[in-house]
């Protein structure tokens, strides 16, 4: 990048007038005449989508014609668009920290959309306040890291296994951690797997056999992860004794720790009369190919789609209808009746295997959450009582075996996942990926990505997917060699630290330390961990710690501007 | 090209949220990618969205920066405009000819400034608004088209068909139209290659009981979307057809020609939702509007899902009714739709009047029997990609070396394409990685 | 056949309980105890005494405006016509009307050894006794005392399709001792007599050495060839009169209007309904209307409901006629004079008598006028046409 000379602050300003999403609620030509006058700025104009191509030229070309040694864009949200435009300004040759965001869609033009006027006003705020923090702007440069040529992958279940597999044959070497004595998670319990009918221990088996003999995994069994410190392309992995690795460092780490089956102890009579069973219990019973009763009623969203647990968890309207399937089909006389709230059976395969259980005559009974099916019986099963909401009426329905279909719920070990790897959870304990729709194998936290039931209910076929996803992006790192770390991070000047220790202890990241300094206690970043959360910077009470990018000049200088 | 060049490059056919993923995946993993769309833009279908469920984040506003990072990416080679035209070879080492169809347009001249299409005097049906709006014959096809450069529709343009007009030269002041331009043929060597070619819509005029096309009132989703997009023919203002009134009252009918032996037997899985978000963008456009819902099963079943359908009750006054419309008719004073149907709960049967209706319409996977053949792959009796063993490799096709995702693989939303996506890459990434360590190919 | 088979067999077991079939349904319109999809519930849910003594198991029109749309394609008509048989083992047989004298009638006809007189109004007809062509006469002898206060002449029909296939230079075959088709018997659940009908028929079609049958009654042809061959052999093909005209238009001798009995000779407007035997059943929608268009100074006029969504005329079987009935047919009327049309023409006897019926037993109630026309379109066809002796 050639040298500019950046004490002189020659300043851009590009306004986007997001289609309709700001230009219709502020006067963005009125912004730009506006900035146009304020000092140092060099050039201003406003796009119609600067994200789009030409917008992105635009900024470019900005940049070169008017030899630009700062550049703000008053835009949407840093969130989604920040890299885009430091690449421009990287492309043109200008540090790409040089660059000012400032929203004014989200936090102005959408939230005042009845009061154009007053908008207009604030925005200007909002770009003056800009501009002086743009004025004292800095290069920034980041470090580039290298990565260990491994990963990790933490749970031995099919999702787990596929992973691993994926990542071994590309070539790198892979720690397969699972906390049982063999391989195969949920699976070893399942009869067979819809919608082909597989029998579960044909995929597993072989699955399994594969991982024990892959030259470039190696297998951790009966093993669990103790702690994880570092970073991407530098985890320190420990895990409990019980394998003869002790300590393992990775690059990237794949967690597929799975979700367990809820037992819903006290509804319906389960765990105090017998032949009330889950779905799970039932598929234990049909792999050994024990009986399971000749009138068999199941009741779905047991536990799920209900205040205390409002999400549907899938994948259980298919398990009921297999099972309901692969009962009637090797014991045609036996009925069989499927009381639901809902059939999730989306897709092609699913709604085609509906129809085919519906061709060997398994009913379908619709009830309702207010009406919930009771058991009839004195502490025997007898009868199922239920109102069919369809037809208007209560029926009751004789049963020998109820097999209640309940949700996936978090493992219980995602707490202990959470802090350990410092990714969040959502509110229902499941793991949460950084964005839902675009971001969905990855945390937050780089380096670390997520498949399968851990982060919400899946079925082997999606799991799958998502495992060669979640190795894909784990691959990355491990193929270019090296990361970078973003250059907001906090710095000490170390003649000003009076090493309190204040800061160590309150970084959630474990990204700083005390150090020693010829005898003097003083603290350092660990610019590669440090997420530039600003918390250091914050609590420091000889005002040592600065945060790059967001010195304590910046902001007093915006917080100056905000009132000039 | 040499065979071990072969090995490090994978072919991408579609440009959609599904294609762009697998292309970046794929870049970021050091492979270099030849993504190939056959219209003049990427984006696909959710660049014709206006917001995504279950976040109703805008759409664009979560594509564009993923459409700029695959056209910027060094690893990224964007083939727009252009179709495959054969493919011979097998994993390791595909032979692809890529037919890059003439635009008519210097695309190295073009600044994308959209002059021509302003002066262009003769104006068609555009598809990326779904026939709701105009486009010039020289165009681009949305204002964040990447790449931002002009087309020239052959089929249409009085030049090319009659010698007369010229109009987009004389303005043109990059000097960038070229009516000498020839289709360009050009030849790839692959290691693998993804299919990612989309969703396709299912034509419902035959459906006649629900008046599409009949019936200016009754529209189908997408075109909803269309109309509620900022950068739509109405600019974001929800009209009707009929009058260009905000309606107030909207109807939506669900599994239209979806879970139908008559016509697509299968569920197109993302209907449910879109009904729920488009019944909430209706109410934000214009709050006091009331939306009803007329489903069979709500399948909200991914992450968030449920708790979207509440909100939508409590906070957008949604109201959904369980029951499959037999009728769709209109009252001639009005052009108000009036929706013939049981409320299957109660068991009376009702007719309910709405100011507009959006039919669910069926979604298909974007690609012909024909197509396939080129490929060499099979697709099952709906026309979806053909997956030999969906437990032990749901990502392949029946070609080794062919992975699909997306809608064209099976019925899915964004997330899910999205991940699909990322995990066709890994899949080619392992396969064309286990070819080098089988040795000699 | 049992409930279980029932199900199997009309695929009911593929509802989806959507209740499309109910919200079309011109009976559940009118009539809240009756619903196509509570039906199928009751079936599915092993309800079968509650199937099988409802009345309304016999309100049923089998019109097939259910079954096209359904996304199951659950046969619902004839999931009708078989619980009626499990439910006529049991004695049910619904309402009759008429006092149950044209079922008298149909089951007279199934005794092997009756004798009738039924071909005594051929005056202008001319027939043969051998033949490769039939015409199937069906119940219109019997019809017509019953039909007569009402204005309706069944065999004015059948004499008028007889002089357009001699116009046409056919001169058909009729059997002296025709027995009616059983189409009634077959759908108010009466298998055992509707069999020995058949029987009878093809055994006497087959010694006739007929290669074709015509019909008027879409009825009867609907049962000769979807029926019969299920449990007889036929070795003819049944056709309905509208077929073969509308193959062989430029050869009849097509006139302007002339004078008929009880239509003025300026009539200009027409509207056609299509009988659900004929339309949904056997998908026969075109031909009748090319016949209409054919002929000169008709102008033919769509209801609003037309083709494949045409209302039933409102009674099938001649069972539980009731008052919703008459509200479905004053409903369908009432589209008919709502397009201008003078005439309501129909290729069905059924329909032409019970729209008059409706027209002639309005009692005391005001409502829409819904007097019209009402003629088959043979009738029109045979007063176009150049009559020659």
């Amino acid at each position: 990048m050639e040298e500019k000379d950046l004490s002189n602050p020659r300043m851009g300003v590009f306004i986007c007038r997001c289609g309709i999403n700001i230009g219709a609620y502020v006067n963005v030509p009125d912004l730009v005449e506006y900035a146009k006058q304020l000092a140092n700025v060099v050039h201003a104009e406003h796009n119609l989508f600067t994200c789009s191509e030409e917008g992105i030229s635009a900024i470019k070309r900005g940049i070169k014609e008017h030899n630009l040694n700062r550049v703000l864009v008053a835009s949407c949200t840093p969130r989604t668009h920040e890299p885009l435009f430091r690449a421009a300004c990287e492309e043109a040759g200008l540090n790409k920290y040089l660059f000012e965001f400032v929203n004014i869609r989200d936090q102005c033009s959408w939230v005042h959309m009845h009061e154009p006027e007053k908008a207009t006003a604030k925005a200007k705020d909002l770009i003056r306040m800009g501009l002086a923090k743009a004025r004292l702007l800095q290069p920034l440069a980041e470090i580039e890291m290298k990565v260990a040529p491994a990963a990790l992958v933490i749970g031995g279940g099919v999702v787990g296994m596929e992973a691993a597999l994926n990542l071994a044959n590309q070539g790198f070497d892979v720690h397969l951690v699972e906390k049982e004595s063999e391989l195969g998670g949920l699976l070893r319990s399942i009869n067979k797997l819809f919608p082909a009918n597989k029998e579960a221990v044909k995929l597993f088996k072989p699955l399994g056999e594969e991982v024990m003999n892959h030259p470039k995994i190696k297998t951790h069994l009966s093993s669990e992860v103790k702690q994880v410190t570092g970073f991407i392309g530098n985890f320190n992995v420990t895990l409990d004794g019980k394998s003869e690795d002790n300590q393992v460092t990775v690059g990237t780490i794949v967690v597929a720790v799975g979700a367990e089956p809820l037992k819903p102890i006290g509804q319906y009579g389960y765990g105090k009369m017998a032949n009330v069973i889950t779905q799970l219990e039932l598929e234990e019973r049909m792999k050994k190919g024990e009986p399971v009763g000749q009138n068999l009623v199941m009741i779905n969203c047991v536990g799920a789609r209900v205040p205390e647990r409002t999400y549907c968890s899938r994948i259980c309207c298919m398990t009921a209808i297999k099972n309901a399937f692969l009962t009637k089909e090797s014991n045609p006389k036996a009925k069989v009746w499927i009381l639901h709230r809902d059939l999730m059976t989306y897709g092609v395969d699913f709604e085609d295997y509906y129809r085919k259980t519906m061709e060997l005559g398994v009913r379908f009974i619709r009830y309702s959450l207010e009406r919930p099916p009771e058991v009839v019986g004195e502490g025997k099963l007898e009868r199922i009582k239920v109102y069919h909401e369809l037809w208007r009426r209560e029926i009751e329905l004789p049963c020998d075996t109820l097999v209640l279909t309940t949700p996936l719920v978090p493992a219980e070990g995602n707490q202990n996942i959470s802090r350990m790897l410092k990714v969040s959870l959502d509110e229902f304990g499941f793991l949460l990926e950084a964005h839902l729709k675009l971001r969905p194998v990855e945390f937050a936290m780089d380096g670390i990505y997520i498949c399968g039931s851990a982060r919400w209910p899946t079925d082997v076929t999606e799991g799958i997917s998502q495992a060669y996803a979640a190795a894909s992006k784990a691959a990355g790192p491990l193929r270019m060699g090296f990361v970078k770390a973003e250059a907001i991070n906090a710095f000490v000047d170390e003649d000003e630290c009076s090493g309190c220790g204040i800061c160590e202890v309150l970084c959630s990241f474990q990204a700083i330390e005390l150090q020693d300094r010829d005898g003097k206690r003083v603290s350092h970043v660990n610019e590669a961990v440090c997420k530039g959360c600003g918390t250091c910077g914050a609590a420091c009470p000889s005002g040592a710690i600065s945060m790059h990018h967001f010195t304590d000049e910046q902001i007093l200088a915006q917080v100056q501007a905000l009132f000039s | 090209m040499n065979k071990e060049d072969g090995r490090k490059s994978v072919l991408v056919i579609g440009g959609g949220i599904a294609g762009i993923q697998a292309s970046l995946d794929l870049a970021n993993m050091g492979f270099k990618v030849y993504l190939v769309e056959k219209s003049p833009s990427i984006g696909g279908r959710m660049a014709q969205l206006d917001k995504t469920f279950p976040t109703n984040d805008c759409a664009m506003c979560i594509l564009a920066p993923k459409m700029i990072e695959a056209n910027s990416h060094p690893n990224i080679e964007l083939l727009t405009y252009s179709e495959v035209e054969e493919i011979s070879g097998g994993i390791g080492k595909f032979r692809v000819r890529v037919k890059k169809k003439a635009s008519f347009v210097d695309r190295s001249k073009c600044t994308g400034c959209g002059l021509c299409q302003e002066k262009c005097p003769w104006k068609v049906d555009s598809e990326f608004e779904l026939g709701l709006g105009k486009r010039g014959v020289i165009y681009i096809p949305f204002a964040q088209a990447i790449p931002r450069v002009a087309t020239i529709d052959k089929e249409h343009c009085v030049y090319l068909l009659k010698g007369k007009c010229r109009a987009c030269e004389k303005v043109c002041s990059a000097k960038a139209i070229d009516f000498e331009q020839k289709d360009e043929h050009i030849e790839l060597r692959v290691g693998a290659i993804i299919v990612a070619s989309g969703l396709g819509l299912y034509d419902i005029t035959s459906l006649t009981e629900y008046g599409y096309r009949k019936i200016k009132n009754v529209i189908t989703a997408i075109e909803f979307e269309r109309l509620t997009a900022a950068s739509g023919p109405t600019m974001g203002e929800l009209r009707r057809p009929s009058d260009g009134r905000t309606p107030e009252n909207i109807a939506f009918v669900q599994c239209v020609g979806s879970r139908d032996f008559r016509n697509k037997a299968y569920c197109s899985s993302v209907c449910c939702m879109h009904a729920t978000k488009e019944a909430m963008l209706a109410f934000e456009h214009h709050p006091g509007t009331k939306s009803t819902i007329f489903y069979m099963d709500m399948r909200a079943v991914g992450k968030r899902f449920q708790e979207y359908v509440a909100r939508a009750k409590k906070e957008y006054d949604v109201t959904y009714v369980r029951g499959r419309p037999g009728r769709i008719e209109v009252d001639p004073e009005n052009d108000n739709p009036i929706i013939w149907y049981e409320e299957t709960i109660s068991g009376r049967v009702m007719s309910f009047e709405a100011e507009l209706v959006v039919l669910a319409q069926a979604m298909i996977p974007q690609i012909t029997k024909e197509f396939a053949d080129i490929l060499g792959i099979e697709l099952n009796e709906d026309g979806f990609v053909k997956v030999p063993d969906k437990l032990a490799q749901p990502l392949d096709t029946t070609k080794p070396g062919i992975f699909a995702c997306g809608y064209v693989h099976s019925p899915r939303d964004i997330p899910d394409s999205v991940t699909q996506a990322s995990g066709a890459a890994g899949r080619a990434a392992e396969e064309i990685a286990s070819l080098g360590s089988r040795g000699g190919e | 056949m049992n409930l279980e088979d029932i199900i199997k067999q009309t695929k009911t077991y593929y509802c989806l309980e959507c209740g499309k079939c109910t919200s079309i349904c011109p009976v559940s319109r009118h009539n809240s105890n009756f619903s196509p999809r509570l039906m199928l519930e009751r079936a599915l849910m092993d309800s079968e005494g509650e199937l099988v003594h409802d009345r309304e198991l016999f309100s049923c029109l089998t019109c097939y405006a259910c079954s096209d749309l359904c996304p199951s394609e659950v046969d619902y008509p004839v999931f009708t016509q078989k619980v009626r048989s499990l439910a006529s083992g049991q004695g049910e047989h619904g309402d009759c009307a008429h006092s149950g004298v044209l079922f008298s009638l149909m089951r007279l006809t199934a005794h092997s050894g009756i004798k009738q007189k039924r071909l005594d109004w051929l005056d202008g007809c001319r027939t043969t006794q051998r033949s490769e062509v039939l015409y199937f006469v069906g119940c219109a002898p019997y019809f017509e005392p019953v039909f007569e206060d009402i204005e309706v002449s069944p065999v004015n029909i059948a004499r008028n399709s007889i002089k357009i296939l001699n116009a046409l230079g056919i001169e058909p075959m009729l059997l002296p001792n025709e027995r009616c088709c059983g189409h009634d018997l077959l759908w108010t659940g009466d298998v055992e007599t509707f069999k020995k009908l058949a029987h009878i028929n093809a055994e006497m079609i087959k010694e006739s050495g007929a290669r074709k049958i015509v019909f008027s009654c879409p009825e009867g042809y609907r049962t000769f060839k979807i029926d019969y061959p299920q449990y007889v052999k036929l070795d003819c093909e049944p056709v309905h009169i509208t077929e073969l005209l509308a193959q062989n238009l430029s050869r009849l001798p097509l006139q302007p209007r002339v004078k008929q009995e009880g239509i003025s000779p300026e009539v200009r407007k027409v509207t056609y309904q299509d009988p659900c035997r004929l339309g949904r059943h056997l998908g026969i929608y075109e031909p009748p209307r090319e016949i209409i268009k054919a002929i000169p100074g008709i102008e033919l006029v769509e209801m609003e409901h037309s083709g494949g969504e045409s209302i039933c005329c409102g009674t099938s079987v001649w069972t539980n006629c009731s008052s919703y009935s008459k509200e479905i047919r004053i409903e369908r009327l009432s589209e008919a004079k709502a397009t201008g049309a003078e005439v309501l023409v129909t290729t069905c006897p059924k329909c032409q008598i019970h729209f008059k019926c409706a027209m002639v037993d309005k009692g005391a109630e005001k409502g829409p006028d819904i007097k019209m026309g009402v003629t088959d379109l043979v009738n029109l066809v045979a007063n176009a046409m150049e009559t020659r002796e």
